[in-house]
């Protein structure tokens, strides 16, 4: 473990050289109330199977039994809690971050910053009543990767999210490299992101705006009057612009006029909304023990009004369910049927129940925003979420719009990120990235992800693929013959190839649009069926990761599929050679 | 295969191992022939014609299966290109999968105690991906050993992030 003995912090040295860190002392008030919480549900749901039972065992002295059982239980948990909570350390390093944690079995996780996919600050109610908040750590390790920090207090907790994003950027802390302060200005260009890559060539012209947007900002990020000092000006109260401002969001003066660059090409929010002072002023901290990052600016782009929100699961299966079931229990009880048939719907409406308020909770405050760590995404009512998904961490993008949202033009922009969403019951408000957007939002969503959808018109395009038919926007459609297969959606099946990704269209009365960038693609696939064959037409799949996003295209005419997949596989090849660095402040 | 075989790509394929479909075979019969056993047991024991209807319907499966698991065979194969390995299956429900070698998290190679006695190997390619589905079954454990080393010295020198 202590395989580099030179980034040891000396202050602070510890066993294995690592200053380890501890977990806030009320931790284990905080998770031991979640075992006694589970107790009394267990509890109430044994109780509430045979009331007349559990009122004969209460009466008399039983209460007080009860009472001290579960007294019993609750010290037990917070006791468990509080020797869990001693064995948990953590420790960060310029390249990983340490977790140790474990009664029994005892485990020491590292986990390495530069695979870092998304930082989650989650709050739950409980907690957030304190002032303490968990730390998640998602790195792309597959199912039960995360690192999780539980719980700090606020205020540590954004701090350590700073650090982390800093680091696993490429950044430095000035102290452990013993690097002089001084010398730190030179991270402070991340403009060089876009201009420098390994191939020399900027990605410049109607490929990728990427480059002169970022190289324009890299002269403000040294803190000169150059072209990027414009952004350098920019208020955080004018971040509430955005959003009225983005009627179109592809159309390219609108991004420009948000970034303050007089280039005219469409910005990156890694470039656009570089900050210049924050990673500038580092080098003046010493101590590891203050907050050596600040913590990037942000800047909102869109937020859901709680109206929408609740208009939206009002447009959802939830409440034909309800209906039905209202329906049905008016029913029963004006036949007269006994107080046990009725009592049996009460598990039915608990579940509704819990969708709806999953639904709003999940949802409530929804707000986006960009910054130099990526997209900041912030969402819940009683338990809070804050995400950073860093840049070139989405891997794909599905825009979908169930049936009774069309007359609003409503759509749900969900995502894969590689950590997030491996157990797929669970599969919660973490990958989405709008719950409810209007058509321009949705757009918006899509350009936090990729700023450049790579073609000349992506206002028109992204229309196409949201409700287009045919060869609507230069898609490619599936053949007329396949509505032997599929007689519904046939006219939906659409793919447009863009210079920067993949469009898959489909859906006729459930619209679905997966956007997939090209160096994202995991592999592809060709698939026949024996009917398939009969008509000429095959299916391709671009394998994404775990998540909502599954980006697959049916009954493309045969020939037109193998040529897709072969030139798929070769723009993905391609695209992979120039993409961004996984550490986006470095420009190797 | 037709010459015309749009799923061919113009490639090189090599086949796997024939000694697959018998090893599949093998593992098939493993269970089916005491099941043959099992439920003709009661037909020959009461003399009842109708129970005779359970038996021929396991040897009716065990035909179907004698019949398509060769053909199954037959139709894997794969094919290594510059950049990417190729694996193509399936005669009825044909698929073709691409995976770059850049992909690549790690190689599985894997033999049974069955498929040791068959002298064969699988060998399967993970991605980030849970779909794609990157298995060679029945290869010559040779075969899979060099396999494994190429893809890993590949994935290796084309390693890319997410």
């Amino acid at each position: 473990m202590t395989a580099n003995p030179a980034r040891v912090v000396p202050e602070a040295a510890g066993e294995d050289g690592y200053a380890w860190r501890r977990m806030h002392p009320i931790t284990p008030f905080l998770k031991g109330w979640k075992i006694v919480f589970a107790v009394l549900v267990v509890g109430w749901t044994q109780m509430a199977d045979n009331v007349r039972n559990a009122g004969q065992i209460l009466g008399g002295n039983g209460w007080l039994l009860a009472l001290g059982g579960f007294g019993v239980i609750a010290v037990l948990a917070v006791a468990w809690s509080y020797v869990s909570w001693r064995v948990t350390r953590y420790a960060v390093t310029d390249e990983a971050v340490h977790l140790r944690q474990g009664i029994v079995f005892r485990q020491q996780r590292q986990s390495r910053l530069d695979r870092l996919q998304a930082v989650d600050v989650v709050q739950p109610l409980l907690a957030r009543l304190v002032g303490l908040s968990e730390l998640r750590l998602e790195v792309a390790g597959g199912s039960g990767s995360r690192v999780s920090l539980a719980f700090l207090r606020e205020a540590e907790a954004d701090a350590l999210r700073a650090e982390l994003l800093a680091l696993a950027a490429g950044l430095h802390r000035p102290t452990t490299n013993g690097l002089p302060g001084a010398a730190q200005p030179g991270l402070g260009a991340p403009g060089a992101l876009g201009g420098a890559r390994p191939d020399g060539v900027p990605t410049a012209g109607a490929d990728g705006a990427l480059g002169p947007a970022a190289q324009a900002v890299a002269p403000g990020s040294a803190g000169s009057d150059g072209a990027g000092g414009s952004v350098g000006g920019m208020d955080p109260s004018v971040s509430a612009g955005p959003v009225g401002g983005f009627a179109a969001p592809y159309d390219l003066a609108a991004p420009s006029s948000y970034a303050g660059n007089a280039t005219g090409a469409t910005p990156t929010y890694q470039g656009a909304n570089q900050p210049p002072a924050t990673y500038a002023s580092y080098g003046a901290r010493g101590a590891v023990s203050q907050p050596v990052f600040a913590t990037a600016p942000e800047h909102l782009v869109y937020e859901l009004p709680m109206p929408r929100l609740l208009g939206s699961i009002v447009r959802s299966g939830g409440t034909f369910w309800t209906i039905t079931f209202v329906v049905a229990i008016a029913i029963m009880i004006t036949a007269g049927a006994p107080f046990e048939a009725i009592y049996s719907f009460v598990p039915m409406a608990f579940a509704l129940a819990s969708f709806f308020w999953q639904r709003i909770n999940g949802a409530a405050t929804f707000r986006a925003a960009t910054s130099p760590d990526g997209i900041r995404l912030r969402h819940g009512l009683t338990e809070t979420r804050s995400q950073t998904l860093p840049p070139g961490r989405v891997q794909a993008v599905r825009l979908r719009q169930p049936l009774l949202w069309r007359g609003k033009d409503w759509w749900r922009v969900e995502v894969n990120v590689a950590g997030y969403a491996h157990d797929r019951e669970r599969r919660g408000s973490e990958v989405v990235l709008h719950p409810v957007a209007t058509r321009d939002e949705a757009m918006l969503a899509l350009w936090l992800v990729l700023p450049d959808l790579g073609v000349d018109d992506p206002a028109a395009a992204m229309r196409a693929g949201l409700k287009g038919f045919g060869e609507d926007g230069g898609f490619t459609a599936a053949p007329r013959r396949s509505r032997w297969v599929d007689p519904i959606g046939w006219r939906r099946h659409g793919v447009l190839v863009t210079r920067r990704a993949l469009l898959l269209r489909s859906g006729r009365f459930w619209r679905r649009l997966d956007v997939v960038p090209h160096e994202k693609t995991q592999s592809l696939a060709l698939e026949q069926g024996p009917l398939q064959r009969k008509l000429g037409v095959a299916s391709v799949a671009a394998h994404s990761t775990h998540g909502p996003v599954v980006p697959r295209i049916e009954h493309l005419d045969t020939a037109v599929a193998v040529a897709l997949l072969e030139e798929q596989a070769e723009r993905a090849r391609h695209a992979r050679r120039t993409a961004a660095p996984e550490q986006w402040m470095r420009s190797q | 295969m037709a010459p015309d075989d749009p799923f061919a790509l113009d490639l090189a394929w090599t086949h796997v191992s024939p000694r697959l479909a018998a090893a599949r075979l093998t593992v098939a019969a493993c269970w089916l022939v005491p099941l043959a056993v099992v439920v003709a047991l009661p037909a020959l024991l009461s003399g009842v014609a109708g129970l005779w209807a359970l038996p021929a319907v396991v040897v009716l499966l065990m035909a179907w299966l004698l019949w398509l698991v060769p053909r199954q065979a037959r139709a894997l194969m794969y094919a290594e290109r510059e950049d990417d390995l190729l694996i193509r299956r399936g005669i009825m429900f044909r698929s073709l999968v691409v995976v770059p070698y850049g992909r690549m998290q790690f190689v599985d190679v894997k033999a049974g105690p069955i498929d040791r006695a068959f002298g064969i190997a699988g060998v399967q390619l993970h991605t980030a991906s849970p779909s794609s589905d990157a298995s060679i079954a029945g290869l010559p454990p040779a075969e899979a050993a060099r396999l494994r080393e190429r893809l890993a010295s590949r994935g290796e020198a084309r390693l890319a992030g997410l």
